[in-house]
């Protein structure tokens, strides 16, 4: 019997047969090409690339069913990337089950965060013939003198979900992995397996790399046409006319409760973990006789407790789960038939992805409710539904050339039995985001990891990275296991561990919302209330305590952008109602506002820049509403306020949300004078941009990860945590004493390209002041906040940007430090 | 530059982050963490060089100013043992070769006692805290004494600061209490902890060249 026979008819045994392009994917696999297989989730994208492999094996083996010893199987042959060590179980599993129904004698295992150090050391001996694992823990494989030995059988990797690693840090780390096993092995295999998104051609050629002579090519394969989405929301009854960004829709709590009960099991998905905790709360409130049935998975929660969560879903033993993007990925809970969002999903893909997350009986269309948290999210939910339909789908950009990450890379491959500068220059070329990397920035990152970068170069007590006959190692063994220990690209705030006086770990929060807590304070984490009795340790000790407590920890990096399909849509649905058209439930749900808007103040039209001005008991306030997005707002309202504040001494501060910028002072803005100056003209932008952000101090947020990427936060040995006390210091410092000591770093340079690329999409800002420019502007005095104003006046996080003296400043501020003193 | 009145003496507040006793002619400096960056290095976390030297500088320039026949170093003068870096050490000796008749008193912080004395040759007297002496008692750090109203350091005391416009400065600050008054730390790679001050209690920033009083 053939191989493909023997497949089909175990195949068959389960009632399956292949679909059209999973044969298309093991053909093309077995011929030797590589590629990108895309499909909506559940579609059968695992098996389409994990055939292929078995199928090579079978045409040269008989089926083998004797048992036999781990050390006799076959070496590694096939790597499985996962972004989330979460997901390596489950996608251990679904590997598993044709093993031994086609009598392949492979040993298959995962090695990630989690794994044993039982499984370590018998890894250590002899990696199975089929791993599963995450970039990270690649890398530290890669930091094994004896790398090349280890993967001397690889015929393929396969990256799952690679649309998650593709735009961000993790996704340039696993290029030059992938660059490195193809130096071991030239003719490795590579296949990517992704959702949909805006630009596959760039995501495959992001996964193969560059070859010797440019792009190398490689097959894109489509899977099953995804299934039917159908977005709808609940409409509150009556529409607040100030809705807030960030207040949270609990009006909606009758509606929610009702929806979950028309399912089986639900899936409730929040844009944040504070969201989690709040909406779990409420959901057991109101309905005290679901306890024991509703349950709530957040990434900052113990993986015992994810993991509990995750095995109810999957046996239907939950009516509901509150959860974020932590259950975006990985495989489907059957039971689920209702999936409800709470809050803008800020992005059309994402939510596809979490429509897809119900209906999985087949033929049934997928269905997400939205359940709008403020006024504005009704107009985003209707602009997501019109996107979907019309198959927009926003792109992910691959980052470019950053050099934290191959600093790391370079300390990893150091640790791992060495390297020779130009033959690692040569490799890392072929990885995509380094494709375009010049000698400059290859010598100064060298330089950085041996010398400290070229403004170390006589300090003999600096040691990382060795150089010797050429050969570049890392021969102190401290340096290298505190290498090993930092290797990855995610980064975390300072965590602390949540744990019961008496035991059990509940998970993690960050030192800073704890910091705020005196001991005896009531908190709610993992759903429950909990009292602070002291923080010791890195772990925040805790006993149950009775009751209800309005402190739920915020996490960083919560907030989600708008994403730009997403903001050109709503925009085109503002314009429509200038006209009276408001098109669907959400459009016409909306109109109050609208109208109050148009009354108040006015409604931009599409070749139009409204400006509100205000005075208010905080001071002067000018609202600028562009339309396109968080990101670029940030860069814009940095520079706008930079133009004004050149004009005389003024201090502002900054503040945006997806439609507008406010720009707030103490005295009034010279707006008329800087409009007639050229305020908005697309000219002067190289000089004026970087000026803005290094006067808004924006890159000092990005050096934070920068810094621990490139090996700069130290975050400590496990056990030797207080002996590490002394290298430590918080990545605001670092920023400082690089911009005062040396301010040609690469690193800064880096995160002022972060900042203008990935930040503020420096592209769109381009596209966007041109269009201003182009637009009549309209300045309106309004005599109270309008509803587009509102959301901003009430904005958290803030910028300054100032031209006056600190010490000005400082005057003004007297009276408010009194004030504060005498609470 | 301003002056207060504390326990019947006559202090001047520098915007060098440092203070004169006047009546001794003693500068009093805590935390100046020097060769922080070096132990950062030795550690193979890649700082720039050039903080040690600015903070000598800064101590010299309030040197001068005042023309103090005396420094009191209130702990953590070193930062740690792997800091003294050649370099380090050198660019020191060459601050104490420049103000060779200064009499320089060490009280010793929690980062000397892994850090070690400076060397004999420097002529450091190094004593354990407290260090008394007229109204004062010096210390590293900010416990109350029987024997005097305490100066100490070893906090790095801010103060966060709101103004109309929504406006926001977290500065470094002096901060005298009932008991005990905090000095900022003087070196130039330190970070500073938002302290949040009591009713009663005198608060300076340091605001680049001036000192400013904050909420009296």
């Amino acid at each position: 019997m053939t191989a493909i026979a023997r497949l089909e008819a175990w195949l068959g045994s389960r009632g399956w047969s292949p679909f059209p392009f999973q044969r298309e994917a093991w053909e093309a696999y077995r011929a030797g090409e590589s590629g990108l297989i895309h499909a909506g989730t559940g579609t059968g994208k695992t098996y389409a690339a994990w055939l292929g492999p078995l199928l090579e094996w079978m045409e040269t083996h008989e089926p083998d069913l004797r048992p036999r010893r781990r050390a006799a199987a076959p070496p590694l042959r096939v790597l499985w990337l996962t972004p989330l060590r979460a997901l390596a179980a489950d996608t251990e599993a679904a590997l598993r089950a044709p093993l031994a129904g086609l009598g392949i004698p492979w040993t298959l295992e995962r090695r990630t965060g989690d794994t044993s150090a039982t499984v370590r050391e018998r890894q250590r001996e002899k990696l199975p013939t089929a791993l599963v694992t995450t970039p990270e823990s690649l890398s530290l494989l890669l930091s094994r003198p004896d790398a090349r030995h280890l993967f001397a059988d690889l015929r393929l990797v396969v990256v799952d979900e690679w649309h998650e690693l593709l735009g961000n840090k993790r996704g340039a780390q696993t290029e030059l992995a992938l660059a490195r096993l193809r130096r071991f092995r030239p003719d490795l295999r590579t296949w990517g397996l992704s959702a949909t998104l805006g630009n596959l051609d760039v995501a495959l050629a992001a996964l193969l790399g560059v070859g010797p002579d440019g792009r190398q090519s490689g097959r894109l394969v489509r899977g099953e046409s995804p299934k039917e989405i159908r977005v709808d929301s609940l409409i509150p009854e009556t529409v607040e006319r100030f809705p807030w960004a960030g207040h949270l829709g609990l009006k909606l709590l009758p509606q929610v409760i009702a929806a979950i009960e028309e399912g089986r099991t639900a899936l409730v998905f929040t844009n944040t973990r504070s969201q989690t905790e709040i909406w779990y709360q409420a959901i057991l409130d109101a309905r005290p006789d679901w306890a024991g049935e509703i349950a709530l998975h957040h990434g900052s929660l113990d993986r015992k407790v994810r993991d509990f969560v995750e095995a109810g879903l999957g046996a239907g033993a939950f009516r509901c789960v509150v959860c974020t993007s932590s259950l975006d990925l990985g495989v489907d809970f059957a039971p689920v038939d209702r999936v409800l969002q709470v809050g803008s999903p800020k992005g059309i893909a994402r939510l596809a992805q979490r429509a897809g997350r119900s209906g999985h009986r087949p033929g049934a269309p997928s269905r997400v409710t939205c359940v709008p948290t403020n006024a504005f999210e009704l107009v985003e939910v209707a602009a997501a539904r019109r996107a979907l339909e019309a198959g927009r789908i926003e792109p992910r950009t691959p980052r470019e050339k950053p050099l934290d990450v191959l600093a790391q890379h370079l300390v990893t491959i150091a640790v791992g039995g060495g390297f020779r500068a130009q033959e690692l220059y040569e490799e890392v070329r072929t990885a995509w985001a380094y494709r375009d990397l010049t000698p400059a920035e290859w010598d100064w990152t060298l330089d950085f990891v041996t010398r400290g970068g070229p403004a170390l170069a006589a300090y003999p007590e600096y040691r990382r990275v060795v150089e010797r006959d050429g050969l570049y190692t890392v021969p102190d063994r401290t340096v290298a296991r505190r290498h090993r220990l930092s290797i990855g690209t995610i980064t975390s705030d300072a965590a602390l561990t949540v744990q019961y006086v008496n035991g059990g770990r509940l998970g993690t929060v960050e030192e800073s919302f704890i910091a705020r807590l005196r001991p005896g304070e009531r908190f709610i984490f993992a759903g429950r209330t909990l009292e602070l009795t002291e923080v010791r340790d890195l772990t925040a000790w805790v006993r149950r305590a009775k009751g209800r407590s309005s402190a739920v920890p915020r996490w960083m990096g919560g907030r989600m952008p708008l994403s730009t399909e997403l903001a050109a849509a709503v925009r085109r649905l503002l314009e429509e109602s200038r006209d009276g058209t408001f098109a669907g439930p959400e459009m016409e749900a909306m109109r109050p506002i609208l109208e109050l808007q148009a009354r108040w103040s006015a409604i931009p039209a599409a070749d139009e820049l409204l400006i509100e001005r205000l005075k208010s008991r905080e001071g002067h306030h000018l609202f600028f509403y562009p339309f396109e997005g968080r990101l670029v707002h940030e860069g814009l309202a940095a520079l706008l306020a930079w133009r004004i504040a050149r004009r005389r001494p003024i201090t502002f501060t900054l503040a945006v949300d997806d439609y507008g910028i406010e720009l707030l002072s103490a005295d009034p803005a010279p707006l008329a004078e800087a409009l007639a100056a050229g305020l908005l003209a697309p000219t002067g932008l190289a000089e004026d941009i970087p000026a803005s952000l290094n006067a808004a101090e924006m890159a000092k947020r990005q050096f934070r990860d920068i810094a621990r990427i490139a090996g700069l936060l130290f975050e400590g040995l496990p056990g030797r945590r207080k002996t590490a006390r002394h290298l430590q210091a918080s990545s605001g410092l670092f920023y400082e004493v690089f911009t005062k000591y040396d301010p040609g770093n690469l690193l800064l340079h880096q995160a002022h390209r972060e900042v203008l690329e990935q930040q503020l999409e420096r592209s769109r800002l381009g596209r966007a002041l041109a269009r201003l420019a182009e637009s009549r502007i309209t300045v309106l005095e309004i005599a109270r906040p309008s509803p587009m104003a509102f959301p901003l006046m009430v904005a958290h996080m803030r910028e300054k940007l100032s031209s006056e003296s600190l010490a000005d400043r400082v005057r003004r501020m007297q009276a408010r430090l009194e004030k504060e003193a005498s609470k | 530059m301003i002056r207060i009145d504390l326990q019947g003496e006559s202090l001047l507040l520098l915007p060098e982050r440092a203070l004169l006793w006047e009546r001794t002619g003693t500068l009093v400096v805590a935390d100046a963490h020097l060769g922080k960056a070096a132990s950062f290095r030795a550690a193979g976390l890649p700082l720039p060089g050039g903080t040690t030297t600015e903070t000598l500088t800064r101590l010299s320039a309030a040197l001068d100013r005042t023309a103090a026949r005396r420094l009191l170093l209130l702990g953590d003068f070193f930062h740690a043992r792997a800091g003294r870096a050649a370099r380090t050490l050198a660019a020191i000796a060459a601050w104490r070769e420049r103000h060779q008749d200064l009499e320089v008193v060490l009280v010793r912080g929690n980062h000397d006692r892994g850090a070690g004395d400076p060397p004999c040759e420097w002529g450091f007297a190094c004593h354990d805290e407290p260090w008394i002496e007229g109204p004062f008692a010096f210390r590293h750090h900010p416990e109350e004494e029987e024997a005097g109203y305490v100066l100490a350091g070893h906090i790095h005391p801010a103060v966060s600061l709101s103004g109309p416009g929504g406006q926001r400065e977290k500065l470094p600050c002096f901060l005298f209490g009932e008991r005990i008054g905090l000095l900022p730390a003087f070196g130039d790679f330190t970070g500073g902890a938002t302290v949040r001050p009591r009713r009663g209690d005198r608060v300076f920033v340091v605001a680049e060249a001036e000192v400013i009083e904050v909420g009296s």
